[in-house]
Order: structure tokens, then sequence, then C-alpha cells
């Protein structure tokens, strides 16, 4: 595929910086093809190229107490150039366990959300699909409605709902299903439905734009052929969306894997995603060449769905 | 004719006493305001090959997803060997249908496509593959089993979704224009190929088709539809030849259409007499009209004859001066303009290979047709 393309999808899925920056860096030696589309091209290298080798340059670099706090990687003395790149930022990950076990825990969190928002989302999508044509807008818009309001805003307001005397606690104690309130802030359940409650909109969205395309003449043949609904749904409606499955899958996981905001406000203190580790070695110990290294091995932890992500989009493309 | 025919020699239609095995009561679909089929009512026979022919839009698919259970009918009932369809799932229906879209799976192989519904059955893997096999060679796409759909040509598809329709040898096949991105040749042959499945499967057939030269070489009876409804159903013999309608006449074959008044209403024959024409047409039997009445004669190009001389004893004939000659190979059709004005298509077969005495462009001819040759229309 050509860089135009390439380009072209990252601009159009408006994904988190990780995507296109991990896109980009396949084809960094394919850069001067990109002139004829020197705009976006020019948009991804100040943005996220840039800041990527920023943060790539401070993950092999010293750690100080200086401003900022940390030592240049090379220096000019007298006629020499000395480089000093500290691989030991990198080797430090791998000593502490506690990156190891963030790292499989956001991976965890990340993919058990996934798999909850693709349970909830494609019946969701296919009903929107199914649904007469013109009421699929209405609910479509009902689906990208909670945009209009701010991300922070959202995850706090899930905290009224899921506190010890919030309005689902308040509401099961006054039915009496329960005596004492249940602890569900500050818990992993907390962040899985942050998680999924936030991320579930670009799940039903690739998924609908590709059950709104389904032939229903392939359902219609699998019926006249034999078979029960559940069948065709399981040999033909299913095959003929996986496309859609992955891409809305990886819309999901990928930012769910480095998601802050939602673990730091939702989450207990045993909840460790890599995206507060992160924040903690950034603004708690100040040590900007780990939390450097930290974001870097993220990055290529998410190189593999980034990869799957753009294939699906091809296929997609390549389908209408 | 075709071979289609052979098999219906016993024309069960023509018996009372034989129970159809698709019964269609009533049938009306509407969607919204818009009436697709109209009371249809018909009555198939096992065994047949059924053509329902008629323009596009004409609701020929509508009829056809009813039968398969896609569409609910507004009113009317459904009976296939005696059991009402209605409430049966399409997927419980003894019935397959090939789509005219085709519906071929875009993920599976060609040989998974066909192998689908079988599968559905639950039958022994091997069963399915041997019977898969057949169907492959019997549409010639036995290289192709490897591949999608869209990797095969709009003919070659077609084929693959009727061996998938086929290989389940249902009793009641329902085709959805099954032919008509074949060229003529692998259409001829796979016209053959149907009535041969018919005959050795006894599978009963209704065929979809807005081809009149399809229906004809394939079917047991056609259904002429319009707007929804059946206006005529008969042997293609008695379509052809004794069409009920000017609509049946036009649709099927070519005609020539005479309009006029009855002057004369014998014992015997009527007499019109048509101001098109520019002369009087001699009907012989088995209708009677008022004088006065409108009335309107068609007749088959080919049962006109044509002539330099006079066609002596003949009752109907005019004069007029050839126009035009279209050379076919087997026949040739000359238009001829008659005196009024109105042109006729006259065609004749050529007997030998060089005729020096060859009709030829602004000959003045005679035209003319026997008694019987012509039938009268309700216009
Ligand atoms: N789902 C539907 N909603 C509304 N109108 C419909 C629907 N399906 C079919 N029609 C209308 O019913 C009429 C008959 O359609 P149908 O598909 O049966 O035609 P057809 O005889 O098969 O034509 P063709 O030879 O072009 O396939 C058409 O006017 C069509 O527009
Ligand atoms: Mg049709």
């Amino acid at each position: 595929m050509s860089m135009f393309a390439h380009t072209e999808t990252n601009a159009r899925s408006r994904l988190p910086g990780g995507k296109a920056l991990g896109g980009l860096l396949q084809r960094l030696g394919l850069g001067g093809r990109g002139l004829v589309i020197a705009i976006p091209t020019l948009w991804l290298l100040l943005f996220f190229l840039i800041p990527f080798l920023v943060v790539a340059k401070i993950s092999l670099s010293e750690a100080a107490i200086a401003r900022p706090p940390y030592l240049p990687i090379w220096e000019w003395d007298d006629g020499l150039l000395n480089i000093n790149l500290n691989f030991g930022n990198y080797l430090f990950l791998l000593e502490d366990p506690l990156y190891l076990s963030a790292y499989l825990e956001s991976i965890k969190i990340a993919g058990i959300s996934t798999l909850i928002a693709l349970l909830i989302g494609y019946p969701m999508a296919y009903l929107i699909a199914r649904s007469p044509e013109n009421q699929r807008n209405i609910l479509l818009m009902l689906v990208v409605l909670p945009f209009w309001t701010s991300f922070l805003l959202r995850v706090y307001a899930w905290i009224g709902f899921l506190k010890a005397n919030g309005i689902i606690n308040n509401f099961l104690l006054w039915t009496g299903i329960i005596d004492e309130p249940l602890i569900m802030l500050q818990t992993d359940f907390a962040v899985y439905v942050g998680i999924v409650y936030s991320y579930l909109p670009f799940m039903i969205l690739p998924l609908y734009a590709n059950l709104v395309k389904l032939d229903q003449s392939y359902i219609e043949a699998s019926a006249d052929l034999g078979a029960r609904p559940v069948t065709t749904f399981l040999t033909v409606t299913l095959p003929l969306s996986a496309s859609g499955i992955i891409a809305g899958c990886m819309l999901v996981f990928i930012p769910a894997v480095g998601e802050f905001v939602i673990p730091a406000l939702l989450g207990g203190p045993d909840t460790l995603m890599i995206g507060r580790v992160l924040w903690d070695e950034f603004f708690s110990n100040r040590d900007w060449p780990i939390a450097s290294a930290v974001a870097i091995v993220m990055l290529f932890v998410l190189v593999i769905p980034i990869m799957m992500l753009r294939k699906a989009q091809a296929v997609e493309e390549g389908a209408s | 004719m075709s071979e289609g025919q052979l098999t219906t020699d016993a024309k069960p239609w023509a018996d009372p006493n034989a129970t159809p095995f698709l019964q269609i009561k009533n049938i009306t679909k509407k969607f919204g305001a818009f009436v697709a089929v109209e009371n249809v009512s018909l009555d198939i026979y096992k065994g047949e090959i059924f053509c329902l022919l008629g323009g596009s839009g004409c609701g020929k698919s509508t009829l056809l997803r009813m039968l398969a259970g896609f569409e609910t009918p507004t009113s009317g009932q459904i009976i296939v060997d005696g059991q009402d369809q209605a409430g049966i799932p399409p997927y419980a229906r003894p019935t397959n249908m090939m789509f005219q879209s085709y519906a071929l799976f875009p993920h599976m192989t060609v040989e998974k496509n066909i192998a689908y519904g079988l599968k559905r059955d639950g039958l022994p893997k091997n069963e399915i593959a041997t019977r898969v096999t057949e169907m492959l060679s019997l549409v010639q796409m036995d290289q192709f089993a490897a591949r999608k759909p869209h990797q095969l040509s709009g003919g070659q598809r077609q084929r693959v979704a009727l061996a998938r329709a086929l290989v389940k040898k249902p009793k009641l096949l329902m085709l959805d224009e099954p032919l008509g991105a074949l060229d003529k040749k692998l259409r001829e042959e796979t016209q053959f190929e149907l009535i041969k499945i018919q005959e050795s499967l006894g599978v009963t057939f209704v065929v979809v088709t807005h081809d009149q030269e399809e229906a004809m070489t394939l079917s047991s009876r056609i259904g002429v539809m319009t707007a929804g409804e059946i206006i005529q159903t008969g042997t293609p013999h008695e379509i052809y030849e004794y069409p009920q309608s000017r609509f049946v006449a036009d649709f099927i074959g070519s005609v020539n259409m005479f309009e006029g008044r009855v002057i004369e209403d014998g014992k015997d024959h009527v007499v019109i007499s048509s101001k098109e024409l520019g002369g009087d047409i001699y009907v012989p039997h088995g209708i009677s009209g008022v004088e006065g009445q409108k009335m309107a004669v068609a007749v088959r190009p080919e049962k006109v004859r044509i002539s330099r001389t006079d066609l002596g004893e003949m009752r109907n004939k005019v004069s007029g001066t050839i126009d035009e000659i279209a050379y076919m190979g087997n026949s040739s059709v000359f238009q001829v303009r008659l005196d009024s004005g109105k042109r006729v298509r006259v065609s004749q077969s050529n007997l030998t290979r060089d005729d020096d005495d060859a009709l030829r462009w602004d000959d003045k001819v005679w035209v003319g047709w026997a008694d019987d040759a012509g039938v009268v229309v309700a216009s």
C-alpha cells in the first residue's frame, strides 16, 4: 500500500497518537513520497513524530535533579562529541516486576473491557443497522451524544453512581435487595464499567458501518438453505462482520491499554495500569527518563493491535 | 418442440381429479399502498416446469419470495404438498430458491457455497463431498471449486447459485431469472440440463423469466404476469397460438395487430372491417360479436403469406410494397407497407440457399393469411 492511503486512513480514524505514530514509524523511510499530501504529513510530523522522537530521546538519557530533570544525551566537548545512551531505563523496567505486572494488568483490563464492549456493542450495532432507515440516524445520534460533554465529567459522574452512598447503592438499599452498601468504587469493577462505558461508541460505530452494508439476501439465502437464525448468525453474519469486529475491538483496546483517567478516578490503589505508572513516574517521581521508557515500550506493545486495525480498515475499504 | 413438453404429455392440469403440488390461492401483496401482487391464484402440479413470464417490476420476484417465505402475503394462502405454508419460517420450508442477485456467500469458496445447504441437513461428510462434486461438474465449474465468488464472472456466479439451489434436491425449486447472465450457447445447454434434472429428480420448478424464448423452451406451462396479476396461464402452445389479450399476443413473439369493427356476424364466422388493414378480415370460428363491436385480430408474422402475384382464393389479403427486408439466416423478415399506410411483418423460411426470384425492396406484393391464422383478442 502506498504512503498516501496509509496516511489517509490515519487522519480519518482519529486515533490517539499511538496508532499514527506506530504506523509512521514503519514507514519512516518513505517520507519523500508524501509530498503530494504535504499537509497531513506535516501535521503527523509535527504532532506525532517529533514528540515521539523527543520522548525516545528522553528515554535514553539519565535522570538528574535539574531542570529539565534529565541529562543531555550528547555533549560537545573540545571538538569531541560524547554520546551517552542510557539503556539502563529499559533494563530497569525489566528488573522491577512492578512494570511487567502493570503492562500485563493493563492488557488484561483492556482486553476484558474490549470483550464486554463487544458483547454489548454488537447487538446494539446490529439492531441499529436493522432498524428502519429513518430511525437509524437518531439512534446513532444517541450513541455519540455522550461526546458532547467532557470525558472527564462523564467519568466523574460515575463516581456519583458507584460510591457507597451513590445512586446505585441507595437504590438497591431502598429496594431491600442489599442491607449494606456494595463497595464498587475504587475497585477493578469500577474501572471496567468506566472503560466499557467510555469506549462503547468506538465499538458500535465501526460495527454499525459494517453491518449496515451486509446484504440481506445472504441472510435469506442461508435461511432458504435450511439454516436456523442462530446458525445463520454464526456462519454468515458473524464472519462477514469480522473486519468490523476487529476494527471496533482495536479502537477500544488500543486507547484502553494506556488509559489513565479512568483507573485514577474509579480504580483502587491496587489497580495497576500502565497509564497510572507513567503518571506517577512523571509527576510524583519526576523520573522523566523512566516514564519515557515506559511510554515507548507501551507503543511497541500496541504495534500488533495497530497493525490488525489497519488491516481491518483496508478490508473494509476494499469491500465498500 | 423441446424436451420440456415430453414429461407433460400427461397434462395434469387438464385432469380435474389431480391434486396440485403447489396451490396459490388469491395471494395479494401490498407494500404500503402499492400492490405488487394482486389476487394471484395458481395451481402447479408435481414435475412441472412452470414459468412466470412478465416485464420488469410486474411482481414475479415478489411472488417467488412469498413462496420461499421471505415476504408474508397481505392476504391469500400458499399450500405446498397439502401443507399450508403460513407461519412456516423459510428454513423449514421444503423449497429452495435461486436468487436473482445470486446471494452467494462472499466469504466461502464455490465448494463451500454449494455444500452449505447439505451441511445444514446434517448429511455425512462423504455424501456431501460426492454431491457437491456431482453438482460442480453438472454446471461445469469443477476447476473453480476453490475460488471465492468475487473471483468469478457473472455467468459463473450464476451457475454456482444454480448448483447451490439444486444440490438439495428440494421438492419445489424456485429460480429467479436463472439463466439471464449466460451466453446463448451455455443458456441452451443449461436449459437442457434443467429439463434433464427435472426429469430425473422429479423436482417441481417455478422459473421466473422475462425472456419469452426461454419460457417457451423450458416450461410445461407459462403464467404471463403484468402489473401484479397473472393474465393468462397455459402451455407454450396455448399462449403462443391462442393469446387471450393484446398484451399476451404482443409480449410473446411478434404479432401483427389489426383493429376493426364487426360488420357481419354469421353462424360460423364473423367478418371484421379494418380501416387499418384497408380490407375485411374473415374469422371462422369460436367467437361472436354484435355488429359494430370493436375487435382486434392478431396474426403472427410466420402465418402471413407474401407473394408478387395475387393470392387467389385467400379471403384475408391486401396489397402493399416491401419497405424493408431483414435476412436472419434461417428466415427473412419483410416489412410490408400496406396501401392504408400500416406496416405488416411477414416472416418466411429460407428454403433454398439462393433464390434468383427472391423478393426485393420496393416490390409490389400481396400479403394474406388463411382463415384460421388470425386470433381475435380482447383489446
Ligand atoms: N420491499 C419492497 N417495498 C416496496 N416495494 C417493493 C418491495 N419489493 C418490491 N417492490 C415493488 O414491487 C414491484 C414488483 O417487484 P418485483 O421485484 O417482484 O419485480 P420483478 O417482476 O421481479 O421485476 P424484475 O424482472 O425487474 O426482477 C416493483 O414495482 C417493486 O418496486
Ligand atoms: Mg425480479
